[in-house]
């Protein structure tokens, strides 16, 4: 389909209200979004990886960005990968509040596991984006 | 041993996701997620030696 074809078919079909709602639970609870649309499998394949991969990175010792910066660090260099980290939602959210996972501990950051912990929470959040916007065109009615 | 077996969970994590989202049919989906979860293991291997030939 050409891009004038496309544009053509969004104006026929706008996207629903529901699905901007069904995007933002999916983004705040992983695996949600799929859930309240009855794609169980989905839900626990999708939702389970980002949980998954979450807790993993908090059990290796890994830790999440916000914007307060580190020593000798700028806090635009904390955006990126704070963007990442926010992509898990509420799991970013509660452990903020907590102050779970954002500690600047030396001796966290000696741990041979501490960038694999990084990496797989920065995924998480990542993966979780892509979750989020397939929940979103299967609610729009993009996707089968 | 570790390093490897934290390389083949984090690609199976990503392979289930990438896999899940896209293609038509299950059996697509299976083979894409096989096929996604395959290349993070070479290229991640192949990448290692790689890097262990450079110094800095």
């Amino acid at each position: 389909m050409v891009k004038t074809e496309r544009m053509q078919a969004q104006e026929i079909a706008p996207t629903p209200g529901n699905a901007w709602m069904i995007g933002v639970v999916a983004w705040f609870i992983p695996g949600l979004g799929h859930a309240l649309q009855k794609r169980w499998v989905r839900a626990a394949l999708m939702g389970g990886a980002v949980w998954l991969s979450f807790f993993i990175g908090l059990q290796m010792g890994g830790h999440m960005f916000d914007l307060s910066a580190a020593e000798g660090s700028s806090t635009l260099l904390q955006v990126p990968p704070m963007i990442a980290n926010i992509g898990t939602g509420a799991l970013y959210i509660v452990s903020w509040l907590l102050g779970i996972g954002f500690a600047d501990d030396p001796v966290q950051a000696a741990r041979a596991t501490y960038e694999y912990g990084n990496t797989f929470l920065l995924i998480a959040g990542l993966l979780n984006y892509l979750t989020m916007l397939d929940a979103f065109d299967i609610a729009a009615g993009r996707k089968p | 041993m570790r390093h490897f077996l934290v390389m083949c969970l984090f690609a199976a994590l990503a392979s289930v996701i990438l896999g899940a989202m896209t293609k038509e049919d299950d059996r697509e989906r299976w083979l894409y997620g096989v096929k996604v979860f395959a290349e993070f293991i070479v290229i991640g291997l192949a990448l290692g030696w790689l890097l262990y030939f450079i110094p800095w």
